[in-house]
């Protein structure tokens, strides 16, 4: 139960810190980030079909196209409408459903499967699932990657831009561009993590829309000012959904998920991270 | 008003989403059109209600494709009357507000002789209000509640247009029942979606299995929307059943299959159908321990089974899964060949040969009981259905012995 939780929540927390990202840097939620991890799934699935059924081939590829897909999505519809609040949640939304009828036309709305093959079996016979394993450490690498980017000398314009653009612009930065940029490298994120999960599920047109439901909890909980806050917090929720699952019944685990959600944000409104630090500061 | 071009250049979404809009505009026309044409020939028409989107898009297609093969079949042999058989096909979405609406606007406005469908239990029952008000023959393929034969027992004259074709819950767990003797199981793992007909299904097997000393030793419905595989994996293969009966035709049966795998390599499992009737799927899972599919019919039960698995294939690709497929076949094969049988296609002709006659299916033949439910189970002339075992690349029939 605790591994399960740890691997699942582990690889949600690499979605829900592309969420924050855009959150954060762009000031938009991207309703149509769940579509992304589909794109990944899709892309796994694709190269299994050509006989490459490592996801760890498939994340990468996944991610430059989302990433080509996100850039294109950014500049063309996100930046010039972020001035229009409504107009983002309602137009992320549309192309989401957009993706999601795509990907019905061209691979039908059956479930797909890609072989997941056998697990790994550790010390004293503890069963490990293969895929849980590589999905949770390159999710890892990738976000340990995002934190050192984002505190060192490379993620500046991002920090800056999340505190004020008008700063940023006076400075000489390319605002939109990295807007776009960012954007484009958070979809991506959501694709990789689309490809390391998907052998583990039924890949189908709307395979994203769980894991961009958690993923947006995990960032309204976290916050959106820390990498490992997010880490550990998908993970929480992770092991808390399958302690729910195991203690009361697998039915209430969702559910008591969002109902504790709901309680620690009406403690604690801004996010449990940002109150910490303001407390710390 | 004027559109600059210059809108367009500025913003290729726009230009895609135009374009989207007007491709959807053109799918909308082009069948009304075609049934306005349609409507001019000589020809009957069966109303198709299917979920063609949402969540359960991927069975709601399956029933429509195996529709089409059925009719294409049925103007081959001739058509009826000699009149062609052509269907009119509504999208329910899974929702019973639309299926209902649906239900009416084909019957109303399209004038369909006749209904299938629909999918869900709660549409069904739904659809049954609108085949009951307008009094026209409706054959429920695959919803099982015990409702829909409930409400024809309870009130004949208001539903006694409506049959069901597929096998009812009672009958279900009756033919698991007959299986699980057969593969040496005393203790079972009952698990699947928390929706209505799992649930039914569930209490009926246990009822039925009880009085044999067969006892379910853990039993889980997990969340359709946000499912918890890994606890309910991890505690169905630690209550140490001799089997699990996997109770989901949708795509979660085979992430729920790829979890339990992880955890009990080697433990029996029993689809109670659906999804892992597809061959392609089954293929990716690991195969230590037997899988098992319950279906209508499948390839090398009868000759006509065979026949009907090998133009499907032909036809789409990919073999049928053996129930939300095969059943609406059937369907329309039963309601054709009553057609015919009472030569004419008007309601009040139609259903009495339905409740009195035999009609021969691709699961064999079908009769009706006084409910208007088809005869499925273990009993003389009743249809048995096929349990099968997948194997490495391919399936084999194992029960019932042949």
């Amino acid at each position: 139960m605790l591994l399960d939780g740890l691997f699942a929540g582990g690889t949600y927390a690499l979605m829900a810190a592309g969420m924050a990202l855009i959150l954060g840097v762009v000031k938009v939620i991207n309703l149509s980030h769940g579509a992304f991890f589909t794109l990944g799934a899709y892309v796994a699935y694709a190269l299994a079909e050509r006989g490459v059924e490592t996801p760890l081939a498939a994340a990468p590829l996944a991610a430059v196209i989302a990433f080509a897909f996100g850039v294109f999505l950014g500049k063309s519809f996100i930046n010039p409408a972020r001035k229009h609040p409504f107009a983002l949640p309602v137009g992320t939304l549309a192309c989401a459903l957009l993706f999601e009828q795509a990907a019905q036309g061209i691979w039908g709305p059956h479930p797909l499967s890609i072989e997941s093959g056998d697990p790994w079996i550790g010390p004293g016979g503890l069963v490990i699932r293969r895929w849980g394993v590589i999905a949770f450490l390159s999710s890892a690498a990738l976000l340990g990657g995002l934190r050192w980017i984002l505190s060192a000398r490379p993620g500046l314009p991002l920090r800056l831009i999340a505190e004020d653009e008008e700063i940023a612009g006076s400075l000489g930065m390319d605002v939109e561009a990295i807007r776009y940029l960012t954007f484009g490298g958070a979809c991506a994120m959501a694709a990789a993590a689309g490809a390391l999960l998907a052998p583990s599920a039924a890949v189908t047109p709307m395979i994203g829309r769980a894991p961009l439901l958690l993923s947006l909890v995990v960032v309204i909980v976290a916050g959106m000012d820390s990498v490992a806050a997010i880490f550990l917090l998908s993970i929480g929720l992770g092991i808390f959904g399958n302690a729910c699952a195991w203690f009361l019944s697998p039915q209430w685990s969702y559910v008591s998920l969002l109902v504790a959600v709901c309680l620690l944000l009406s403690a604690r409104p801004a996010g449990i991270v940002v109150l910490a630090c303001r407390r710390d500061g | 008003m004027t559109v600059r071009t210059g809108t367009f250049r500025r913003s290729p979404l726009l230009l895609i989403g135009t374009a989207t809009l007007f491709l959807h505009l053109l799918s909308v026309a082009l069948p009304a059109a075609s049934a306005f044409a349609a409507s001019q020939q000589d020809t009957l028409k069966i109303g198709v209600l299917a979920p063609l989107s949402g969540p359960y898009a991927a069975g709601g297609t399956s029933f429509v494709q195996a529709v089409t093969l059925a009719v294409e079949q049925a103007n081959a042999e001739g058509g009826v009357f000699g009149q062609r058989v052509t269907t009119v096909v509504a999208d329910t979405q899974g929702r019973v507000d639309v299926a209902k609406a649906e239900a009416l606007r084909l019957v109303s406005r399209e004038k369909v002789t006749a209904l299938v469908g629909a999918y869900l239990s709660e549409e069904t029952v739904g659809v049954m209000e609108v085949a009951a008000a307008q009094r026209t023959v409706l054959l429920v393929p695959v919803a099982a509640t015990a409702e829909i034969t409930g409400m024809v027992r309870r009130e004949y004259a208001r539903y006694r247009y409506v049959f069901r074709v597929g096998y009812s819950l009672p009958q279900w767990a009756e033919m698991i029942a007959a299986f699980l003797p057969d593969r040496k199981v005393r203790r079972y793992a009952f698990v699947g979606a928390g929706i209505r007909w799992n649930r039914e299904l569930g209490e009926t097997l246990e009822r039925t299995v009880s009085p044999r000393g067969i006892v379910p030793v853990y039993t889980a419905y997990y969340s359709p929307g946000n499912p918890a595989f890994d606890t309910v994996a991890v505690a169905a293969a630690a209550s140490s059943p001799d089997m699990v009966i996997l109770a989901d035709p949708g795509r979660n049966s085979v992430s729920f299959l790829k979890r339990l795998r992880e955890v009990a390599p080697a433990l029996p499992v029993l689809s109670v159908g659906g999804a892992l009737g597809d061959a392609r799927l089954a293929a990716s899972i690991p195969r230590a321990g037997p899988v098992y599919v319950q279906a209508a019919a499948w390839r090398g039960v009868s000759p006509a089974a065979t026949a009907y698995v090998e133009r499907f294939e032909h036809r789409y690709g990919a073999a049928p899964v053996g129930y939300s497929d095969t059943l609406p076949y059937d369907a329309v094969t039963v309601l054709v060949a009553a057609w015919r049988k009472a030569g004419s296609a008007a309601t009040q002709a139609v259903v009495p040969v339905l409740e009195r006659g035999a009609f021969e299916g691709v699961a064999g033949t079908y009769r009706f009981d006084a409910s208007h439910q088809a005869v499925w189970g273990t009993g003389a002339g009743a249809l048995r259905g096929t349990f099968v075992r997948w194997e490495r690349g391919a399936s084999r029939i194992v029960f019932p012995r042949r």
